[in-house]
């Protein structure tokens, strides 16, 4: 307690904890956070595309801010609410069926077609929520769980006829952005090597937009209630507060970032397989969120990016990748049960301690 | 009437811990419950306070029955529970706890403002401050619960059923396991909280000098039922007492 009191005082400390006290500053702004998202979205295709077997396309590189939306709002629920939900295929395979059949038969506006499914996600989640959330722990696990692989087989048989059954959902159509950009329309000069094309920066907009969304209900009174909730969901109730709710507002606002990534994935991939409501998808979103780090904004998108490089890169060059993505999960699980993005603020913290010398 | 019983029940299977027990507790007037380990104290406060369901009986609350109501709309209401084992969040700082409680105490039991800084609620941030101050937490506001001495726990566990200004507290056993010197500091707290806030106080205690200091009645429980309830001149006086609680022994 006293050591906390002393480096709050200024007086003789360093230069270098002065420096980091103005860093740390500067890092508790939320528009640092955005600032960062955004300097990500240019920077990361730079390295990412030059990685080891990479062959240079843009498209993965879309598809993981997409799938890495999906995670931010998954360990909303997971990392800051503490409920493991193991359905969340429902609301991203749900809204991505809601954004093909909408952009077949009422408009292929890209904004629209986000809305819809982000729509579909909170109707899914509201309902899903409600009769799942009554019974806690692994009982929710396993409800979330069976509604996921009801709406599959839904999906497969009865609604074969609209969603095209095993074949999955062949008649998207995407106009362009605003009625008038292209996606795949690319931009000149500078801008074309920093933005790429109006696809990248409609995917890579709504990446930004999912981090400062999530970084502000972080900071929100419900980032608060969601940590309290995961620690000792009896002493919340106890404060007078409906935990009841606060836990159906988790499920749904994650609920609502897989509606959007599903329905950003519908675009990107215009199509919509079947597979995308299977269990193996929840298990997916599982797997990223806690294999990159839990209970953090960047924790999820770290795990998105090593789980998409081995799914689609490795994957061309070892036969046995899935043994591969399994070790890697069990070590890093094992290892550094903080995840991925728990070494790198484990190393920032060791660098920091070093920094301050004796300070601390 | 602050808070009535009439005939609260609580049966598990075959065991009947609390048996039609009929409390009334007015306005500053507070009660010490007292009993055998097993009297079914902890399982009457339970009943009142919403975290369990009473078999039978009623539990009014300014005379309005609150039977059966959730925890979180029983303590909107103005009552509030210590718990006997320290109940906070342990990963989250002092200053962290004391928000939480401030939320629900500010905002109600629901408020759609996940968009909302909690930075900007200053009401919020105030109440948590002085929730600390009043508590002797300040200095410690960002120190992770679970590295507070046990002592200090208990007293953040009390900021916590504090922080919501309620108008009756239930204290579960809050010395139980404080050395003497922190229980000294506990009974002085909840006089200071009796005075300065004006609450009502129910106390589980088995101390019978603090009993002494902090209750104006006391009501004894004896296999679930209530077996005396009067001052503590009376209770010190009363045979059944003497014989069911006390084992004779002289107090
Ligand atoms: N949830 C429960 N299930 C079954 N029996 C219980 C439960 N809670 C308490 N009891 C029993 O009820 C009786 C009263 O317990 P309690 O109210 O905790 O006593 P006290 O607080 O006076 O020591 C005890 O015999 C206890 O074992
Ligand atoms: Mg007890």
């Amino acid at each position: 307690m006293s050591e906390q009191t002393e480096a709050a005082t200024p007086g003789e400390s360093a230069d270098a904890s002065g420096l980091l006290d103005r860093w740390d500053g500067l890092r508790e702004r939320e528009s640092f956070s955005i600032a960062g998202a955004i300097a990500f979205v240019v920077v990361f295709p730079m390295i990412f595309t030059n990685l080891p077997a990479y062959n240079g396309y843009m498209s993965l590189v879309e598809l993981i801010y997409i799938w890495a939306i999906f995670a931010i709002g998954f360990d909303l629920l997971l990392g800051y609410t503490g409920l493991l939900s193991f359905g969340h295929a429902v609301f991203w395979g749900g809204s991505a069926y809601a954004a093909g059949l909408f952009s077949a038969n009422v408009s292929g506006e890209p904004l629209l077609i986000v809305l819809v499914a982000m729509v579909t996600a909170i109707v899914l989640a509201l309902i899903i929520g409600i009769l799942s959330l009554r019974r806690g722990g692994i009982y929710f696990a396993i409800l979330t769980l069976a509604f996921g692989q009801m709406m599959y087989f839904i999906a497969l048989g009865p609604l074969g006829g609209i969603t095209g059954g095993e074949d999955g959902f062949t008649g998207v159509t995407v106009d362009p952005l605003l009625g008038a950009l292209e996606l795949g329309t690319g931009f000149a000069g500078v801008l074309g090597t920093l933005l790429h094309d109006i696809g990248y920066v409609l995917f890579a907009g709504f990446f930004v937009l999912a981090v400062a969304a999530a970084v502000r209900i972080v900071r929100s009174p419900y980032g608060a209630i969601f940590q309290a909730i995961a620690e000792n969901e009896q002493r919340v109730r106890f404060l007078g507060l409906n935990v009841w709710r606060y836990k159906l507002a988790a499920f749904v606002i994650s609920g609502a970032f897989a509606g959007v990534a599903g329905g950003l994935h519908t675009i990107h991939a215009q199509y919509v397989a079947v597979g995308s409501l299977f269990w193996i998808t929840s298990g997916d979103i599982v797997i990223i969120t806690v294999l990159g780090g839990i209970g953090s904004i960047f924790g999820p998108v770290t795990g998105t990016i090593a789980f998409l490089y081995v799914e689609n890169i490795v994957s061309g060059e070892i036969a046995f990748w899935l043994l591969v993505l399994g070790a890697l999960f069990v070590t890093v699980v094992w290892l550094f049960p903080a995840g991925i993005w728990g070494i790198v603020t484990g190393i920032r913290s060791t660098v920091r301690e070093q920094l301050l010398g004796d300070d601390s | 009437m602050l808070l009535e019983t009439k005939g609260l029940t609580k049966r598990f299977g075959e065991l009947t811990a609390v048996d039609e027990v009929n409390l009334q507790i007015q306005e500053g007037d507070s009660l010490s419950v007292i009993g055998p380990n097993g009297a079914g104290k902890s399982t009457t406060v339970n009943l009142i306070t919403g975290l369990l369901n009473p078999t039978e009986g009623k539990v009014l609350y300014r005379g309005e029955d609150i039977t059966g109501q959730e925890p979180h709309e029983i303590v909107q209401q103005g009552l509030s529970k210590s718990f006997q084992t320290a109940s906070i969040f342990p990963d989250l700082t002092v200053e962290r706890n004391a928000v939480v409680a401030s939320l629900g105490a500010e905002h109600g039991s629901f408020s759609l403002n996940f968009l909302r800084r909690l930075g900007n609620y200053d009401d919020v941030l105030e109440r948590a401050e002085q929730t600390m101050r009043d508590m002797g937490l300040y200095e410690q506001r960002h120190v992770e619960a679970k590295s507070l001495p046990y002592g200090d726990k208990r007293r953040l566990e009390m900021a916590l059923a504090l922080a919501s200004d309620p108008d009756l507290l239930f204290l579960d056993e809050p010395t139980a396991g404080m050395s003497p010197d922190e229980t000294d500091d506990t009974v002085d707290l909840i006089e200071r909280i009796k005075e300065e806030r004006g609450v009502t106080i129910v106390l589980i205690e088995h101390d019978m000098e603090i009993i002494f200091r902090v209750s104006d009645r006391i009501a004894v429980l004896n296999r679930g039922a209530k077996i005396a309830d009067g001052t503590p001149d009376e209770i010190q006086g009363d045979p059944d007492v003497q014989e069911a609680y006390l084992g004779g022994v002289e107090i």
